[in-house]
């Protein structure tokens, strides 16, 4: 497994289940970066409520989450009023409204195990629709002008998202691209070198011809870029990094791309520490095969012990152990 | 092989060999111990002097005799924070193992990446040779290793990274 | 912030079950299998003694990871291992509860946390299970990777035996809340009976029981095959057929004999038909169960029917732990004995036991008053057999519950505590109180 998958693999098995057979349950269980989930039958078994609780929800809420997750789950959202309790978000399923075929039921499943994915991908949906009217209302200034600054209208809102206690992301869109940064911090020395050279292997990645098209990559150690230097309470030492995509409108061009996009790049951080994870883990390996195998030459050194057979008085062989 | 490496590792074979004469000597602080002098430090009468076989600023080999132990440290090469950090996991993976190597110390020595002991004992139910045979393969080997580790990284970080990115292109 | 949940793990020979804490079900239950490519499965163990081959990548690349370097994320487990297991191949990371393998192992809660519970490990506390008598080594080694590797918050290993213990307080037959009693963990393979007194294990009085799940599934299908009802299933269904009439249809009886009676007095009534559906003709075929319903799960009374090697039924092994078990916690386990895993699941199976064994003990306090000649009379002892509605995954349950109190954080290792004393930190074992 390289890559990590964005739907949740609980709900999808849990619900392919229940749309069979409905009973009662009451499971808690979890998301990459604090997103906690419930599933729970309250009143009757075939209700089904599936409430979210998300760390940044208050970030995501800004730039417009519920009304997206209202647009992707039609008449399943719950009003903020009746979301349970302790989460931000609750979906409301009827089994008895269950779509007839099933194929539409095994689409429904599919969007719902993405509950996490579509909500976090509203700032991005936000920031792709403001890019597209930077885009149309820039007039190109005659004249060669990468030279000066863009001007200042020519940039969108900031968009802050503090998926993580310590970790955030930051969305800026452009008149031609939109820029996502994250803030990365290692809590370990080992996965601050670990992740230093994946990081680096990042940015360096873009050289290759076959992935020309692909983001553009930066990553900066304790300083954060330009974009963001203005938000209060960065913080910049030697565990702190910057990791800048930047994405052109290509990478968004038409809805499938854009989610896909989105998708990905949400799981950025889980993917490169699922990775430093899995090189520990390869690096273990190796070391147990070594040694192992200086065990191997060490043992060479003890001279080999004649293992004369012993016989007891009534003449059976033993062996001492 | 480097051509510094090989003389290195002569030195190392040579010293070690004429070091490792160890005879059962007891305690002459505690009635009935017998204890490695070179770790207690009690009788400075029966220590001999330390020995430290270099290469270069980074690798160098400390040799410590006594009448019946002997300790031996080694400083691996390391050039960057990776192979710092991956030679420091190695030893400390070895030591953590340290009951299967009967000679393996489970501390380094300050300044040092890993230490062996060897006591008479060893000496007397192994055999000489070989076990500095494993002194210098293990010399030679963990060097390896290391490097052989830090380009494995490397080339996952690139493979991780490329295909990462070729999903988003 | 919300703590997020402790992840628990059971790591069992056969099947691992994992979650959350504070659920009452696990939410993946899969075999502990790794299915890896077949070139990349030379473990330290099998590698070629001259050669100084780099371990367990190289080889040809398989289609996921098909650029070089990263062969050891191509992998699978459970289910998905077994699926695939045509192309891959497939090995056993536990074997006799023990783990053996540590690459593999390694790579399977890899898996196992990165892609079925989807939890990043350094938000976590982890609850893993050991078996009894698992040396301390393997608890370093299992501590080194869950902290070195994963970077867990922090880590919590508990015996199978305690957790099983746990669990059963979820009965009402329970009123007090005890870390003291018999666990007989009867999963697919063995049968363990293991004493416990206050949270900790009495090693020298575990004994194990040969007869588990597999030799049941074995015995129906060799009732089916005795009576030529097998000549309808598909050679290939055998087995799973065996399966489903042991876990639906068959009982624990009270007397065998005169069960017998019953069923030849009045055989429409309790002679069962199974109807079956080839698998892949779809072909309906149907047939009788008869006797096996009640002889199948009897080989845990009377051993004899089944083998011939082991002939001493489960009641009186478990007699023979209490009894060399230290005589003052003797009455605590009589009194408290827990049934986990699926081979415990028999109608009736409890109440049987408890029968059985107390039939022996008042045998033997019958025994002992007549030899004091009258003089000594004996308050009697109170055998109590516990048996409750989570015992399939009774190890899991306990696991769940026990890492949803508060407590748990304090028992468990943390983080700082394994920088500051390393691996042999685990080695330390402290016990959840009875008063959770």
């Amino acid at each position: 497994m390289i890559l990590l998958e964005s739907r949740n693999t609980v709900i999808n098995d849990v619900l392919l289940d229940r749309f069979e057979k409905p009973s009662r349950m009451d499971i808690q269980f979890v998301d990459y970066d604090n997103v906690r989930f419930h599933l729970s039958t309250a009143d009757s078994k075939t209700v089904i409520l599936l409430s979210m609780g998300i760390q940044c929800w208050p970030d995501l809420i800004k730039y417009g989450a519920r009304e997206h997750l209202q647009k992707e789950y039609a008449g399943l959202v719950l009003p903020p009023n009746e979301t349970e309790p302790e989460y931000d978000v609750t979906l409301s399923i009827d089994l008895e409204k269950l779509p007839p075929t099933a194929e539409e039921r095994s689409a429904l499943v599919q969007k719902l195990a993405l509950f996490k994915s579509t909500a976090m991908s509203a700032p991005f949906l936000a920031a792709f629709a403001e890019q597209a009217q930077l885009q149309s209302s820039y007039k190109e200034p005659a004249g060669a002008q990468q030279f000066e600054l863009p001007p200042a209208e020519s940039q969108g809102e900031l968009k802050i998202i503090k998926y993580r206690e310590e970790e955030a992301m930051f969305i800026q869109a452009r008149h031609d691209r939109v820029t996502v940064i994250f803030s990365t911090v290692f809590k370990e020395e080992t996965d601050r070198v670990y992740g230093r050279v994946f990081l680096q292997e990042f940015v360096d990645a873009r050289r290759l011809q076959s992935l020309q098209s692909a983001p553009q990559v930066t990553y900066s150690n304790r300083e954060p870029p330009l974009e963001i230097r203005h938000v209060p309470g960065l913080k910049n030492g030697e565990d702190w990094g910057y990791v800048t995509f930047v994405l052109f409108p290509r990478h968004f061009a038409n809805p499938t791309q854009a989610l896909s996009t989105i998708h990905r790049i949400q799981l950025f951080r889980d993917y490169l520490h699922y990775h430093i994870k899995c090189s520990k883990a390869y690096m273990h390996s190796r070391m147990r095969a070594r040694v192992a195998e200086f065990l191997k030459v060490l043992n060479r050194a003890k001279p080999e012990v004649a293992t004369a057979e012993r016989k007891t008085a009534s003449g059976r062989t033993f062996q001492r152990r | 092989m480097s051509n510094t490496l090989r003389p290195y590792l002569n030195a190392v074979r040579a010293t070690l060999t004429a070091a490792l004469t160890l005879d059962n000597f007891a305690s002459q602080q505690v009635e009935r111990h017998n204890k490695p002098e070179v770790e207690i430090h009690t009788s400075p009468e029966v220590l001999l002097l330390p020995l430290i076989v270099s290469r270069n600023e980074s690798e160098r080999v400390l040799i410590e005799p006594s009448v019946n132990s002997l300790r031996l440290s080694i400083a691996i090469k390391q050039a960057d924070e990776i192979e710092k950090i991956l030679c420091h996991k190695f030893t400390r993976f070895m030591m953590m193992r340290a009951e299967g190597f009967i000679i393996l110390r489970r501390k380094p020595l300050p300044g040092y990446d890993i230490s062996f002991l060897i006591t008479n004992f060893h000496s007397e139910s192994m055999l000489k040779h070989k076990l500095v045979d494993f002194i210098i393969q293990f010399m030679e080997d963990v060097d390896k290793e290391i490097s052989e580790m830090k380009l494995s990284l490397n080339a996952r970080a690139r493979i991780v990274a490329e295909s990462y990115l070729s999903t988003v292109s | 912030m919300n703590r997020q949940p402790p992840l628990v793990i059971d790591n069992g020979t056969g099947y691992t079950k994992m979650g959350f804490a504070g659920n009452s079900e696990p939410s993946f239950v899969f075999p502990t299998v790794i299915a890896t490519h077949q070139s990349s499965s030379s473990g330290p163990t099998t590698q070629s003694t001259g050669g100084r081959a780099p371990p367990p990548v190289a080889g040809k690349p398989g289609h996921l990871a098909s650029k070089r370097g990263i062969e050891d994320l191509d992998f699978y487990i459970g289910d998905e291992a077994v699926a695939n297991s045509k192309t891959y191949s497939l090995h056993y990371p536990i074997r006799h509860g023990q783990i053996e393998n540590w690459d593999h192992m390694e790579r399977f809660w890899e898996q196992c946390i990165f892609k079925y519970l989807r939890a990043e490990p350094e938000d976590h506390y982890v609850l893993l299970t050991e078996p009894p008598l698992n040396p301390p080594e393997n608890r370093e080694n299992t501590a080194e990777i869950m902290f070195e590797s994963f970077n867990v918050q922090g880590l919590y290993i508990a015996v199978q035996a305690v957790l099983a213990l746990a669990a059963s307080w979820t009965s009402s037959k329970v009123n007090e809340r005890t870390l003291t009693g018999v666990v007989i963990d009867s999963g697919d393979g063995v049968t363990h009976t293991i004493p416990v007194a206050e949270g900790y294990v009495i090693g020298s009085s575990i004994k194990a029981i040969p007869i588990a799940g597999r030799d049941i599934t074995y015995f129906v299908q060799q009732f089916l095959r005795d009576r030529g009802e097998s000549a309808a299933i598909p050679s290939e269904d055998q087995l799973k057929v065996a399966e489903k009439i042991k876990e639906d249809y068959t009982y624990v009886c009270q007397d065998i004999v005169k069960e017998f009676k019953k069923y030849d007095a009045d055989p429409y009534r309790y002679f069962a038909r199974f109807a079956g559906e080839h698998s892949v003709t779809g072909r309906k075929y149907d047939l009788d169960i008869g006797y096996e319903r009640f002889l199948a799960p009897e080989i845990f009374f009377n051993p004899e029917i089944y083998s011939s090697d082991f002939l001493t039924p489960l009641p009186e092994v478990v007699d023979t732990v209490i009894q060399t078990s230290p005589i003052d916690v003797r009455r605590g386990l009589y009194k408290n004995i827990v049934l986990s895993g699926g081979s415990t699941m028999f109608k009736d199976f409890g109440k049987r036991l408890q029968r059985d064994v107390k039939a022996i003990v008042d045998g033997r306090i019958a025994g002992s008053e007549q030899r004091s000649g009258g003089l000594i009379k004996s308050s009697g002892v109170e055998v109590n057999v516990i048996s409750h509605k989570r015992q399939r995954y009774a190890v899991w349950y306990g696991g769940s519950l026990m890492a949803s109190t508060p407590e748990f954080y304090n028992v468990s290792h943390s983080r700082v505590d394994y920088e500051e004393y390393g691996p042999s930190l685990v080695r330390r074992f402290s016990v959840f109180g009875s008063a959770v």
